[in-house]
């Protein structure tokens, strides 16, 4: 247990607290919040391990960029502050699934690499990764940045209002949940159909077509 | 000139072809077909005449055979299609495709006017292919095929005016005859077939049977067993007695059907057959003894039957048994080249004879000679034509009759040297016969030709189209005898012509060398049936198989001419003056009355064998049939329709139906809980994809 | 130090994320939950560089690491942006709502 160990333990500890939070919390705000804890967390995690350069990113481009992101978009979506349940009826199954799978890596990781240690870390400079993405890493770096502005010029075609549109809400476009699609054929449901129609409520929206 | 032999096939496939092109387009053309087959035989006949040519000249030769082979059955068992090309084919087709092509171009104006002209065309046609696939045939079973043609092309000529009940009956008759006869034959070809099971894998090659034979490789039950067998065809099909009734009967046919089939070609299948097989024959005294008696009886008791008959035609098919059963006997005493010799001139003479009394039926419409009479002036071609064809078959000297007859009688004599008392009957009784033929010819002669005209129509010379083949054949009825003459010492001859390899100028009847051998007609002329030789009389020595070329024989010569002198004084005396008041023939007593009842051969059949069969057997068949026969019929169905039902009501309607409604409902059921899995909640889908991730994980981590 | 700690503190991470992508309803949580995961990877790529290359040239592990931080920046950009897409047409970020797929 050498003092790394222990700085280790410590941030860790926080990355994953907030990384709790994020997924539990009531609050969305908050949730948003532990987040940027969570990522920054990870970023020390990146300096425990020698990584400065890559801590510096993380710390730049998500604690800096995407968290505000995200709260951004928290905030455009007037998503419901406090009460409404934030969990969906699929939490056992969640935590099923992720329990299970978290036993069953830990299990395999600590089995396969429970004795490896990394003693004399010595996390390569700044040159050296300056080099080594201009030279062996250009076509993917210029891959990436091309990425980059598709993704740039899809949000921002995905996120514009249409034309027509109007810069207010439109109720009447809404669709609430339950209906039946619009385009429904106009007959009454064949017999054979049988249950799977009758759950519909019918005669609500589609109803009136006839 | 040697590839034509190669090429014989075609003379065969000739006929077929116009036989289907009659068929089917004959009606459109301006001889209504007729042209077809003329051109056909026309060809077949002149590559004949260059096969004949070809196969006479280098005489003796070896046999061209050629075949393909398929093997249905598989086992080493194989069927032949070929053919074989030697001097006995090639004679046999110069006599058919020459009988046929006159037939052919005779009938073009006798048929005149007929409703069925060009059906009448096609099945000539079709006859002579079938005969020429029996005379090529390289092997048994394609000579049987050909047999079975023939007899269905004899059945529907004879028929041919089915509008009359006789005429139908006659068929019948004819055919279930002969019919009779060819169970015989296939059984014998069938023993004969699987003797030579393991010697060979073409079990039924006439020249391997020929050779094995000759070999001693063919038991001798195989050979008598096989041979009696395939000699009870010939008799049926050849007219012999018993089984001649149906010869008389058959002139029911057009008269050119007679010629063709019922004189030179069809009946003569029987003798061909004997001849093709004579190797075999030869091994065993017995066979060559029963052929040869029935040969006799035949050749003398036929003959007889022609004095009493008025009708034309009839006389001419009695004369035709007659002459048959010479063939016949010829073979049963060694005369192998006699036989097929008389064959060869009977064919020409008798188709003559025929298309005469053709020429005088179509003329006075009338098939009896008592409406005849007084034709010499009116119809001098007919007259003179028939005079010549009436010769050769009474034998008179330098017609060709007379060369194969004497021929036949010779042979008799050298087969009793032989020791054998058949060779002696063969000599008297045919000799007697020879007086016989010549008197109801002579009888039919004066009668038709000589007298007053008693017909209610004015007779008229015939056609050219009817006189010209009349004399084509008038000159080959005398020409075809100086093929083995004493005129004709050098070879080659009709002998050197006609003999096989294995009959080669050296050969002698095996039994006739062996004393000890076990079934033998011999001395005293006593059938033994048990193995050893009863009352045999030492003879001159080995019997020759080969005569050679006749010399003169004075005595016999003599005879002839005294005994032809005396028949033909006789009808004078009876009939040279026109029909008497009563016909002497018929003032007999009991002779007279046997032979207008034909020796009860139609009564004793008619009684014994179609009364019965018809009134008991068909009768108790037909009850049997319609109550056994019908009820399982019925049993069978009904219980195939209940058997039905059940299945229907509980496979089709339970288990297949169930099947198939209950697969659709479980389908529709299953489809029903298993859509809900579609929950278009993609969060539960992402736990999904984790949870196979959990199960891929393990996989793997179990896999190292 | 023990490569344990790095290793296992991913493997929560990562499971913590599939959590929450399952079970929150908000949209941009799914989206957060992401980030949770893809940053989960980064710490095994970092962890095992220094394993594998301790001082050497090669930088394979930090090269995807950053790589995969610009990859999830333009996925988060991508994503926040059909979240608006879909809150402008139905009201709602709830992914449980969407349910047009179903049967």
């Amino acid at each position: 247990m050498t003092g790394l160990d222990v700085v280790f333990v410590l941030v860790g500890l926080l990355t994953a607290a907030g990384a709790v939070l994020t997924v539990t919390s009531k609050n969305l705000v908050h949730a948003a919040l532990a987040l940027a804890v969570t990522l920054a967390g990870i970023a020390g995690v990146f300096l425990v391990l020698h990584a400065d350069f890559l801590a510096l990113v993380q710390l730049v481009v998500y604690v800096g960029a995407v968290a505000v992101l995200f709260l951004f978009g928290l905030m455009l979506t007037r998503a419901p502050i406090g009460r409404e349940a934030l969990d969906s009826q699929n939490r056992g199954l969640a935590l099923a699934v992720s329990g299970g799978l978290f036993v069953v890596l830990s299990t395999l990781i600590v089995l396969a690499f429970g004795d490896v240690r990394v003693d004399a870390m010595t996390g390569p400079g700044i040159d050296v990764i300056g080099i080594a993405i201009f030279a062996v890493w250009v076509l993917p770096f210029e891959l990436l940045s091309m990425l980059l502005l598709a993704a740039l010029i899809g949000a921002i075609v995905l996120a514009r209002r249409e034309d027509g549109e109007s810069g207010e809400e439109a109720e009447v476009t809404r669709i609430e949940v339950g209906d039946p699609p619009i385009n429904e054929s106009d007959g009454p449901p064949a017999e054979v159909a049988g249950d799977g129609q009758a759950e519909l409520p019918a005669g609500s929206g589609g109803g009136g077509q006839a | 000139m040697e590839a034509l032999l190669e090429y014989a096939y075609v003379v065969v496939l000739l006929p077929l072809i116009s036989a289907a092109a009659i068929a089917a387009f004959g009606k459109q053309l301006p001889w209504k077909g007729a042209e077809l087959g003329i051109a056909a035989l026309g060809i077949g006949w002149l590559m004949s005449v260059g096969i004949a040519w070809q196969t006479f000249m280098n005489s003796p030769m070896e046999p061209v055979e050629e075949f393909f082979r398929w093997s249905p059955l598989g086992g080493g068992f194989v069927f032949e299609l070929g053919m074989l090309v030697d001097g006995l084919t090639a004679m046999m087709l110069l006599l058919v495709t020459t009988v046929s092509l006159m037939v052919h171009i005779y009938s073009r104006e006798y048929m005149k006017g007929e409703v069925r002209f060009t059906y009448f065309y096609a099945m000539l046609s079709l006859f002579t292919f079938s005969m020429l696939v029996l005379v090529i045939a390289n092997n048994l079973l394609q000579a049987v095929i050909g047999w079975e043609l023939v007899g269905l092309c004899s059945f529907l000529l004879i028929g041919f005016y089915w509008e009359e009940k006789s005429n139908q009956d006659a068929a019948n008759k004819a055919f279930l005859t002969t019919k009779f006869g060819d169970v015989g034959l296939i059984v014998g070809v069938i023993v004969l077939s699987a003797g030579m099971f393991g010697l060979t894998d073409t079990p039924f090659n006439i020249i391997e049977i020929n050779q094995a034979a000759t070999d001693g490789l063919l038991s001798t039950s195989t050979i008598v067993l096989g041979m009696l067998l395939i000699f009870l065809g010939c008799i049926s099909k050849s007219g012999q007695m018993p089984l001649h009734v149906w010869l008389p009967d058959a002139m029911a046919g057009p008269t050119p059907v007679s010629a063709l089939i019922h004189a030179a070609t069809m009946v003569t299948a029987g003798v061909f057959l004997l001849a093709r097989l004579f190797p075999v024959l030869a091994q065993s005294a017995l066979v060559m003894g029963v052929i040869a008696i029935v040969g006799v009886i035949t050749l003398f008791f036929g003959g007889l039957l022609a004095l009493v008959q008025d009708d034309l035609k009839k006389i001419l098919a009695y004369s035709t048994i007659s002459q048959l059963g010479y063939m016949v006997a010829a073979i049963g005493v060694g005369g192998y080249t006699a036989s097929i010799f008389h064959l060869f001139t009977h064919g020409f003479f008798k188709a003559l004879l025929f298309l005469g009394a053709g020429s005088l039926i179509h003329a006075v419409h009338s098939n009896n000679i008592s409406d005849m009479g007084g034709m010499r002036k009116a119809m001098p071609h007919t007259f003179w034509t028939f005079i010549i064809g009436s010769l050769a078959l009474a034998g008179f000297p330098l017609t060709a009759g007379f060369f194969s007859k004497d021929e036949i009688l010779i042979a008799g004599e050298i087969w009793a040297g032989g020791g054998f008392l058949t060779g002696n009957l063969v000599y008297w009784i045919g000799l007697a016969a020879a007086g016989v033929t010549t008197f109801y010819m002579a009888r039919a002669c004066f009668l038709v030709f000589a007298g007053e005209n008693r017909s209610h129509h004015p007779p008229h010379e015939s056609g050219k189209q009817m006189v010209g083949p009349l004399m084509l054949l008038a000159v080959l009825s005398v020409a075809s005898g100086y093929l083995l003459s004493p005129f004709s010492p050098d070879q080659p001859n009709f002998e050197t012509w006609t003999q096989t390899p294995i009959l080669d100028g050296d050969a002698v009847y095996p039994f006739t060398v062996d004393e000890t051998v076990a079934f033998g007609v011999q001395g005293d002329g006593v059938i033994a049936s048990s193995g050893s030789v009863l009352a045999a009389e030492a003879g001159d020595g080995p019997v020759s198989v080969l005569h050679g070329v006749p010399s003169w024989h004075p005595d016999l010569l003599a005879i002839v001419l005294v005994i032809f002198s005396l028949a033909v004084f006789l009808a004078w005396r009876f009939y040279g003056k026109g029909l008497p008041e009563k016909d002497p023939m018929l003032q007999m007593g009991p002779v007279t009355r046997a032979l207008v009842a034909k020796y009860g051969f139609d009564d004793f059949g008619y009684r014994y064998i179609v009364v019965p069969v018809r009134d008991v057997l068909s009768r108790w068949a037909t009850t049997s049939s319609n109550t056994y026969i019908d009820g399982a019929v019925a049993g069978v169905g009904k219980a195939t329709k209940s058997a039905a039902m059940a299945t229907y009501r509980t496979i089709d309607q339970k288990v297949i139906d169930g099947a198939v409604n209950g697969s659709a409902l479980s389908a529709a059921w299953w489809s029903d809980r298993l859509k809900r899995i579609q929950s278009g909640d993609v969060q539960r889908y992402a736990g999904a994809i984790v949870a196979g991730v959990i199960v891929l994980v393990l996989a793997f981590a179990a896999a190292r | 130090m023990s490569l344990i700690g790095p290793l296992l503190l991913a493997t929560f991470l990562f499971c913590v994320g599939i959590y929450g992508i399952i079970a929150r309803r908000n949209a941009v949580l799914v989206l957060m939950s992401v980030e949770l995961m893809l940053n989960a990877v980064n710490i095994n790529l970092v962890a095992f560089q220094n394993v594998l290359f301790p001082g050497e040239e090669a930088v394979s592990g930090l090269m995807f690491a950053l790589f995969i931080i610009g990859v999830a920046a333009a996925e988060v950009g991508v994503g926040l942006a059909i979240v608006f897409n879909m809150f402008r047409n139905r009201a709602t970020v709830n992914v449980d709502d969407v349910d047009l797929m179903r049967w």
